[in-house]
């Protein structure tokens, strides 16, 4: 009797286990498959032109200045929404904490999360493209600093919501023991808490910066792209996604290698990002046991 | 006046009736005292009409089954629970005659006159003088020289300077759980204050660090008047002067440690000292 009920259980398990690897090894399969792509056809085009010609003499196969435009949009865009971001979480974690204004908050940041990231790039088109457009008479319009404030807002709710969780993970003893201290809950936040969380938080930053560096959208309208090379924030510029598309919309293949090879750059900083914010929090875990 | 009984009071008491003094062999100055304290977790009674005189330089221990309430008296000394919401307590907790429930006490003094220790050892995540200095700092303003050796003295009260003196810029996080323990009662005692409320201070620990927690605060009892709260019944009788026993959030007897562990006044006391029940 029993015999048999370990039988259909022991075959219940095989069934399942099965349907479950399948189904991981699903996922895999295509992750892999888009890698091997990337890497196969970028590396096609990789070389010093890459990083030494521009956008404006395409067949000279060179993406320097979106390249450059990423580094400087992207770099704006999380220095913009880092620090409001961590303020932002410390805030739901600490001060708003089981208040009806910090669930609403926190809802509304998830709804924020979630918002397709062109409404975002037609809304900052709308609050800073044209009344910039308006104020300068046209001199300005598209601008470098309109694409961050746009990828700024991809990174902002990633931001609040890490440094929310990772605050919220600090056992509420330490900061009893803070308080019970006398210190005042604004110490106890940054010099306590903050740092309790620290690595948490610092990788929170870093998996935005890995998110809004892959976006296209946002930038179309905002920072629109630019085939010669630009510094200044109120420039037009390139931006490594935004030539991909460029690119992969032309007819000419030789476009199309520099747009795989555009493609796997940003794949490698990402991943990049991604090995650097995983190596923190490891070192987060074991500090605290 | 001498018989213990008149230590016991469940309900307000009328004014001018005996003291609510649990009767020391010498009567020493009261420290804190509660009068009708009442405490409520949003709708849940949680301590009820308690009347206690804590005396000066003595270790009070607070005694009871889970969830009688005990800690939650603890906690009312220093107003921690007044970081969560939905919590509240009324009557008087005077300390030194001053009502600390009273919004305008400010609670910067109050915690800088009263330290806690909790069940957790909780070092901050810095290194060992940094995490004395810390509170230090935030109190007063000393030089550089003065911290050193406040934090010094503070070591050594807790009797971790020897284990600690030439690694006091490495994390506290890497000392062993009894040493964390004595780190964060050297924390509480830097800031010099009157009260240590110590909140089941030994239940992480292994035996030999409780005893020279145990041990420790015999010492400290020479400058520091402390509450302690405890689930084992043997630390109460080794450490304490005096022990208050607790059920169901009323104070049921309140007394010299001897006489609760020999001889109590009420049956409750005798059944859960010798385990019938708890």
């Amino acid at each position: 009797m029993s015999a048999r009920i370990y039988r259909r259980r022991f075959a219940l398990n095989i069934v399942a286990q099965t349907l479950a690897s399948a189904a991981a090894l699903l996922a895999l399969v295509f992750l892999a498959w888009i890698l091997w792509v990337t890497v196969s056809r970028g590396v096609q085009a990789i070389g010093v032109a890459l990083f030494t010609k521009i956008t404006a003499y395409a067949d000279q196969g060179g993406l320097a200045n979106a390249i450059v435009g990423s580094l400087i949009i992207d770099g704006m865009a999380i220095a913009l929404c880092a620090p409001i971001g961590v303020m932002a979480g410390a805030y739901l974690a600490e001060y708003a904490r089981g208040t009806r204004l910090g669930e609403t908050i926190r809802f509304l940041n998830d709804i924020l999360l979630s918002a397709p990231s062109i409404v975002l790039g037609l809304f900052v088109y709308v609050i800073v493209v044209l009344p910039m457009t308006a104020a300068t008479g046209g001199s300005v319009t598209f601008s470098a600093l309109a694409g961050s404030i746009a990828l700024a807002l991809i990174g902002l709710p990633v931001i609040v919501r890490t440094t929310d969780e990772m605050l919220q993970l600090v056992p509420s003893t330490l900061r009893e023991a803070a308080l019970s201290l006398g210190i005042p809950q604004w110490k106890l936040t940054v010099q306590v808490l903050m740092r309790a969380a620290g690595s948490g938080i610092v990788t929170g930053v870093l998996l935005a910066l890995a998110r809004l560096a892959g976006e296209t959208a946002p930038l179309l309208f905002t920072a629109f792209g630019n085939n010669y090379m630009a510094y200044g924030p109120l420039a037009k510029m390139a931006s490594l996604p935004a030539a991909i598309y460029q690119y992969t919309n032309d007819p000419n293949p030789a476009l199309h290698a520099i747009a795989w090879a555009g493609a796997l750059l940003i794949t490698v900083f990402v991943l990049a990002l991604s090995l650097v914010a995983r190596a923190l929090f490891a070192s987060r875990k074991t500090h605290h046991d | 006046m001498t018989d213990l009984a008149t230590a016991v009071h469940r309900g307000p008491a009328p004014a001018g009736s005996q003291p609510a003094a649990a009767q020391g062999a010498d009567a020493a100055r009261v420290k804190i005292a509660a009068r009708d304290l009442n405490f409520y977790y949003n709708d849940f009674h949680a301590v009820k009409n308690i009347r206690m005189d804590i005396p000066e330089r003595k270790v009070t221990a607070i005694i009871g089954p889970s969830g009688c309430g005990k800690s939650t008296l603890l906690r009312v000394f220093n107003r921690i629970y007044a970081i969560y919401p939905k919590l509240r307590a009324e009557g008087q907790v005077l300390l030194d005659g001053e009502n600390i429930l009273d919004p305008a006490y400010s609670l910067n003094r109050l915690r800088s006159k009263v330290g806690m220790v909790f069940q957790k050892p909780v070092p901050f995540p810095m290194t060992i003088h940094e995490n004395i200095a810390y509170g230090i700092r935030h109190h007063e303003t000393l030089s550089r020289a003065q911290i050193d050796e406040r934090v010094e003295q503070a070591l050594r009260a807790a009797a971790l300077w020897d284990e600690v003196k030439d690694k006091l810029k490495r994390s506290a996080l890497g000392l062993s759980g009894g040493q964390q323990q004595r780190l964060c009662i050297a924390r509480g005692i830097a800031l010099r204050p009157q009260v240590l409320l110590l909140d089941e201070p030994t239940s992480a620990l292994d035996p030999i660090a409780t005893g020279r927690i145990e041990q420790l605060i015999e010492e400290l009892k020479r400058d520091y008047t402390i509450v302690i709260v405890t689930h084992n019944m043997q630390q109460a009788a080794r450490v304490s002067d005096l022990t208050a026993f607790m059920y169901m959030g009323e104070l049921i007897e309140f007394g010299d440690t001897e006489k609760i562990f020999t001889k109590p006044d009420k049956k409750q006391t005798e059944d859960y000292i010798t385990g019938r029940f708890g």
